[in-house]
């Protein structure tokens, strides 16, 4: 059976290469929106991370009070436990005058601040949730005894997750379309070659072949090209990053938290949705267009 | 194709299926059955166009018989069901003791097997040499590379092609191809032949040596069926004779012509 795969595809060459070319570019395509929308996404995490729910004692704050705020923070089930930070009165001044040099000098009367409280989400989005929990400064909600303030960066978390969630909405479309269009171009592209080959495929059902063996060539021709097609979309994609990348990198963020995934891991990606996408296209076919 | 294999399918007909009257004297013999038995099947393409009506016929093992009628008959209809690329509308089909109706789908490579197949346009392929073509009909049917080299030059000499084994279709007349397309169909010895207008593309003498081929493997104990316009070639042969027109049959002679008298 795999001489005869041979075979057809080198009696159809034209057909086949057409279908690995399509393959090549869907992957090539793919290739570079799954590491830019891992690139994007681990950047949207970096900056998600940063953002916390702070908490602003009055200055005569009594330790009862502060403790019934920590009761209260480490009760929420959206708050990450390991990371609810206490900063105190001195602490917290010690941080401004690090930050605004020009306010907190060190000439200060007293210590304007009170103890706070910085709280990590164990998800981004509760930021808010946590923040209304604790109170909102209204009448409905009130502030708990000895609070004086809630933040939670409300405008710079509203559109950095809202930034967010379009880059992951993109991206997502952008390779779901892409994959339909490789798998509806290898199904024309089977269908092509059926149709080229329907004498062999009348002569074959005339002498008695199984459907297996009328099937078989066409579905290991789907997943030569799409294997082969992959391979190259992954050669592509390391000669690309080879040249691009070093003029690209210093304008990138430095942090080393931010990463895209893995050269290795996307060229595995590739080639394992290629065979899929090759298995797909052809099923897909065969089931339409050979009643065998 | 082991003789095992084709004997388990051609199993015997119970003489039950087959009507007495109809019976040759020859197939009589204990554990001879019929070949092929239509029981009052009929055709009809979607919505009113009725290809074959209720035609009833057996034919024995060993048989030759013509299928004759004019184009659009039901003799290509015929053919197809019994290579069940179709299915009868009612009625029922049985070739060697099997019920086609019940006849698993995936059973039906199986039968195609044992139904050697000639066509008007012999079905060759043209990028393969005529061994190559003759060995495709043993390829696809899992045959070892073994026995396609012995059975493949052993049929080529039966047809008088031997020397053509190296040949492509295009480089042949068109009585050689013909000559390959039974070669394929004959190469693995079914028990039926069936032959759709297999000289209705060559000129009479040519003709006549496809039919001196087919009349020697008949003899050999092979069935065949052959639809044919060639009215010369009936009237000579005086063979059995199934006439159709318009889906029916409209005469069956044990040793007729082609046309009635």
């Amino acid at each position: 059976m795999l001489s005869e795969a041979v075979r057809s595809i080198g009696a159809n060459l034209s057909t086949t290469v057409a279908a690995t070319m399509t393959v090549l570019i869907g992957m090539f395509l793919l290739g570079l929106v799954i590491a830019f929308a891992t690139y994007a996404r681990s950047w949207s995490d970096d900056v998600k991370a940063g953002l916390v729910v702070k908490v602003f004692h009055d200055r005569d704050a009594t330790p009862q009070q502060v403790n019934a705020v920590r009761v209260l923070l480490e009760r929420d089930p959206r708050v990450d436990k390991e990371r609810i930070e206490f900063i105190s009165a001195e602490e917290g001044l010690r941080q401004m005058r690090r930050q605004r040099p020009d306010i907190f000098s060190n000439d200060l009367p007293y210590n304007p601040l009170g103890p706070a409280w910085t709280v990590y989400p164990t998800q981004a989005e509760d930021v808010e949730e946590i923040a209304a929990a604790v109170g909102t400064g209204t009448k409905a909600s009130p502030y708990p005894a000895g609070v004086h303030n809630v933040t939670y960066g409300k405008e710079k978390a509203k559109r950095i997750l809202r930034v967010a969630n379009i880059i992951n909405a993109i991206f997502g479309i952008a390779v779901l379309v892409l994959l339909s269009a490789a798998a509806i171009l290898i199904a024309n592209t089977i269908r092509l070659s059926i149709f080229a080959r329907r004498r062999e495929i009348e002569v074959m059902k005339l002498v008695g072949a199984t459907n297996w063996f009328v099937r078989g060539p066409f579905m290991l021709e789907g997943l030569i090209c799409g294997l082969v097609g992959s391979l190259l979309a992954v050669i592509l994609l390391f000669v690309s990053k080879e040249a691009a990348l070093p003029s690209l990198l210093p304008r990138l963020t430095s942090d080393p938290d931010v990463q895209a995934l893995g050269f290795w891991l996307i060229s595995l990606i590739l080639l394992g949705l290629g065979l899929l996408l090759g298995a797909a296209g052809s099923g897909l076919t065969l089931r339409r267009f050979l009643r065998v | 194709m082991t003789a095992v294999e084709e004997e388990t399918f051609v199993t015997d007909t119970p003489t039950a299926l087959a009507e007495p009257g109809e019976q040759d004297p020859t197939a009589a013999a204990p554990g001879a059955g019929a070949m092929i038995v239509f029981e009052s099947v009929s055709k009809t393409y979607d919505p009113h166009v009725v290809a074959l009506e209720a035609a009833s016929f057996v034919i024995e093992k060993g048989e030759f018989v013509f299928l004759v009628g004019p184009s659009g008959s039901g003799k290509s209809t015929m053919i197809r069901l019994l290579l069940k690329e179709l299915e009868p509308t009612t009625g029922r089909i049985i070739i060697g003791g099997r019920d086609l109706g019940r006849l698993p789908h995936r059973k039906v490579p199986q039968l195609r097997r044992n139904i050697g197949c000639v066509f008007q346009d012999f079905k060759l392929l043209s990028d393969r040499t005529t061994s190559e073509n003759v060995a495709y009909a043993l390829k696809v049917q899992g045959e070892s590379r073994n026995s396609i080299r012995r059975k493949v030059p052993e049929v080529l000499g039966l047809v008088g092609l031997t020397h053509k084994g190296n040949s492509y279709p295009d480089e042949l007349s068109g009585g050689e191809q013909q000559r390959v397309s039974i070669a394929r169909a004959f190469v693995n010895h079914p028990p039926l032949l069936v032959c759709d207008e297999p000289t209705g593309n060559l000129d009479p003498d040519t003709s006549v040596g496809i039919m001196q081929l087919l009349y020697r493997i008949n003899r050999s104990g092979t069935t065949i069926l052959m639809a044919t316009h060639d009215r010369e070639m009936v009237d000579k042969m005086r063979r059995r004779v199934i006439a159709l027109e318009d889906g029916r049959i409209a005469r069956d002679e044990r040793r007729g012509g082609y046309a009635s008298e």
